[in-house]
C-alpha cells in the first residue's frame, strides 16, 4: 500500500487553479522526482565508471576540489541531460505556477486585504539590495520583489505554490519544515527558553515564520523581508491560517528595531541569498537586536565543509545553474569568524537538526534539485 | 506598472533575468529536450482531462466513447481550438523567446560579474 498522495494545504491566499492548471503542476512534480528518483543516481556511476578515471589518465590523481571534479563531470552525458532537464523542470516549475496567478492577479490583490490578524508595514522607499535584483533567484521570474499591480501579490502566490512544488512536498503541507524543526529542536534543547519577542528575518511569505506563532503562542512575532509582494500575501497566508504576525518591509543588514529587543531571532535560507558584505552586516544586526541571553538561529543547507568533493560538486549545482550567485561562498565560509567579529562570544552553535516531517521516501541526501530530502537541517547560530 | 485590462491580459515576466546555461556541447539540444519536455507536460495535462471526463462522464451515465466519435464541431469550437494551440505553442517554444527577450535587453549582465560581485563586495 502506498501512501495516499500529499497535496498542500489550501487556505484562502492561494490562488484557485482550474482542472489543467493543477494538472500541469502535477506533472511538474512527477518530473521533479522522476528527476530525483531516476536520473540523480545516475550521476555517481558516471562519475565512477567514466569521469573518474578521465580525471586519473589526465592528472595522476583523483580529483580533489569541486571544480576539479566537474572539470570532468561537465563533459559527462549523462551529467549534461541531467542538468538540462533539471535547469527545465525549474522552468516549467515557475511557469507553471505563474498562469493561475496571472489569471487571477488583480483578485489576489483585492483578496489579500482583509486581514484581521497581526499587521502590515510597507516601505516604498526601502531599496531593494542589489544581490536581489542582479539576477532573479532561483529562477523566478521577476525574483522576490517585482511588481505588476497596486496592492500586487503575485510573486508571493507563485512562491508558494512553487516552493511546495520544488520540495515535492517534502517540507510538509504548509511548507513549514524549516520553522517546525528549529522549533521542535529548541523546545527539546531549550525546554526552559519562553522568548517574548521573536523575529524572523528574510521571511519570504512566512512558511517557516508560522511555527513560531504556534510553538510560542504568548511571543510578539516580527517578520521582516525587503519585498513588498512577499509579505502582503505573507500577511494575508497568516491571517488566513490563523497567526498573528507582525510583517514589515526592512532590510535584515539594518533594521529599525530597537537594541536589546528580541529573545530569538531566526532566519531560514536567508544567509545563502545575500552577499559577503550583507552577510557580516546580518549577524551584526542580530547581535545588536537580541537581548542579552537571546538566541541568534540561522536555519541553512550544510557547509561543503565535511562532504567528498563529488558530493560538493553536485550540491554546488545551484550556484551556476539555478541563479543562486552566493550559494557557493556561503557554503564555504568561517562561520565561528562571522559570529566573533558581528560581537559574540560563547560557543557558535554549527550543528544538525533532524526534519520535523516524516517523509518515508526521502532521498536523505543533499542534491541539486532535492533541496528537502536531506531530513536534516543545518542551524548556524549563536547565543548572546 | 501596468493596469490589466479585460481585452489586454497583464502578462507576467517568463524569463528569470540572468544566463540561461546550456549543457550539451550543442545548445540545440538543450533546446529540444526543453521543448519535449514541455510537450510531455501538455500531453500529460490532457490525458489527465480525458480521464476526468471519462470517469465524470461513468459516474453520471452521460455518453459514451462513440457519442465523442461522431460529434461535429462548430466554427466557436474551432476557434477557441486554435486560441489553444496558439497557447500551447508559446509554452513550448519558451525558451527560444526568452533567448529573443535576452537579445532585446543588450545589456544583460554577465553572470560571472554577478558572483563576483557579491563574492567580493568588500569595499
Amino acid at each position: 500500500m502506498s501512501a495516499p498522495y500529499a497535496e498542500q494545504n489550501t487556505h484562502n491566499a492561494l490562488p484557485k487553479t482550474n482542472h489543467d492548471e493543477l494538472s500541469r503542476q502535477h506533472f511538474v512534480r512527477s518530473f521533479k522526482e522522476h528527476i530525483v528518483e531516476s536520473l540523480h543516481p545516475g550521476l555517481k556511476l558516471a562519475y565512477e565508471k567514466r569521469a573518474k578515471p578521465q580525471y586519473v589518465v589526465k592528472h595522476q590523481r583523483e580529483p580533489g576540489t569541486l571544480q576539479e571534479v566537474g572539470e570532468v563531470m561537465k563533459q559527462d552525458q549523462h551529467y549534461q541531460a541531467w542538468s538540462s532537464l533539471l535547469r527545465t523542470s525549474q522552468e516549467m516549475m515557475w511557469s507553471s505556477t505563474q498562469i493561475p496567478v496571472e489569471r487571477a492577479i488583480a483578485d489576489l490583490a483585492a483578496n489579500a486585504t482583509d486581514n484581521k490578524l497581526g499587521s502590515l508595514t510597507l516601505n516604498p522607499q526601502l531599496g531593494i539590495p542589489s544581490y536581489h535584483t542582479a539576477v532573479d533567484i532561483h529562477c523566478q521570474p521577476g525574483g522576490y520583489h517585482t511588481e505588476y499591480i497596486e496592492g500586487d501579490v503575485a510573486q508571493g502566490a507563485i512562491y508558494d505554490r512553487a516552493v511546495y512544488l520544488y520540495a515535492m512536498g517534502q517540507m510538509g503541507s504548509n511548507n513549514a519544515d524549516m520553522g517546525d524543526s528549529t522549533v521542535a529542536w529548541l523546545k527539546q534543547t531549550q525546554p526552559e527558553f519562553s522568548p517574548s519577542r521573536i523575529l524572523d528575518m528574510g521571511c519570504a511569505v512566512g512558511h517557516s515564520t508560522l511555527p513560531y506563532a504556534t510553538g510560542y503562542p504568548a511571543a510578539e512575532v516580527h517578520a521582516i523581508d525587503v519585498a513588498a509582494p512577499m509579505l502582503r500575501y505573507a500577511h494575508a497566508r497568516a491571517s488566513a491560517m490563523g497567526s498573528a504576525v507582525h510583517f514589515s518591509q526592512q532590510n535584515a543588514e539594518h533594521t529599525q528595531f530597537e537594541d536589546e529587543s528580541f529573545d530569538l531571532v531566526v532566519s531560514h535560507i536567508l544567509l545563502h541569498e545575500t552577499s559577503s558584505v550583507a552577510i557580516k552586516n546580518v549577524i551584526k544586526e542580530c547581535y545588536r537586536v537580541l537581548k542579552p541571553g537571546g538566541w541568534m538561529l540561522h536555519v541553512e543547507t550544510p557547509p561543503y565543509g565535511d562532504m567528498e568533493p563529488f558530493d560538493q560538486f553536485l550540491f554546488d549545482w545551484d550556484s551556476e545553474n539555478n541563479n543562486e550567485p552566493f550559494w557557493r561562498k556561503s557554503h564555504q565560509l568561517d562561520l565561528d569568524a562571522l559570529a566573533r567579529n558581528a560581537g559574540f562570544t560563547s560557543e557558535v552553535l554549527q550543528t544538525m537538526v533532524p526534519s520535523a516531517f516524516q517523509e518515508t521516501q526521502r532521498t536523505n541526501t543533499f542534491q541539486g534539485g532535492d533541496f528537502g530530502g536531506g531530513g536534516v537541517w543545518f542551524v548556524y547560530g549563536c547565543q548572546k | 506598472m501596468t493596469e490589466p485590462s479585460s481585452d489586454d491580459q497583464l502578462e507576467l515576466q517568463r524569463k528569470a533575468k540572468g544566463k540561461r546555461p546550456y549543457y550539451f556541447s550543442n545548445p540545440d539540444v538543450d533546446k529540444l529536450l526543453s521543448m519535449i519536455m514541455a510537450l510531455t507536460g501538455e500531453l500529460a495535462i490532457a490525458r489527465d482531462r480525458i480521464d476526468t471526463l471519462e470517469r465524470v462522464a461513468a459516474t453520471k451515465g452521460l455518453f459514451s466513447s462513440e457519442d465523442i466519435e461522431n460529434f461535429e464541431l462548430n466554427a466557436d469550437a474551432l476557434q477557441a481550438r486554435a486560441d489553444r494551440h496558439r497557447q500551447l505553442l508559446r509554452e513550448v517554444n519558451r525558451i527560444i523567446v526568452g533567448e529573443l527577450e535576452d537579445l532585446e535587453e543588450a545589456n544583460e549582465e554577465d553572470y560571472t560579474a554577478v558572483v563576483e560581485q557579491v563574492e567580493q563586495d568588500e569595499t
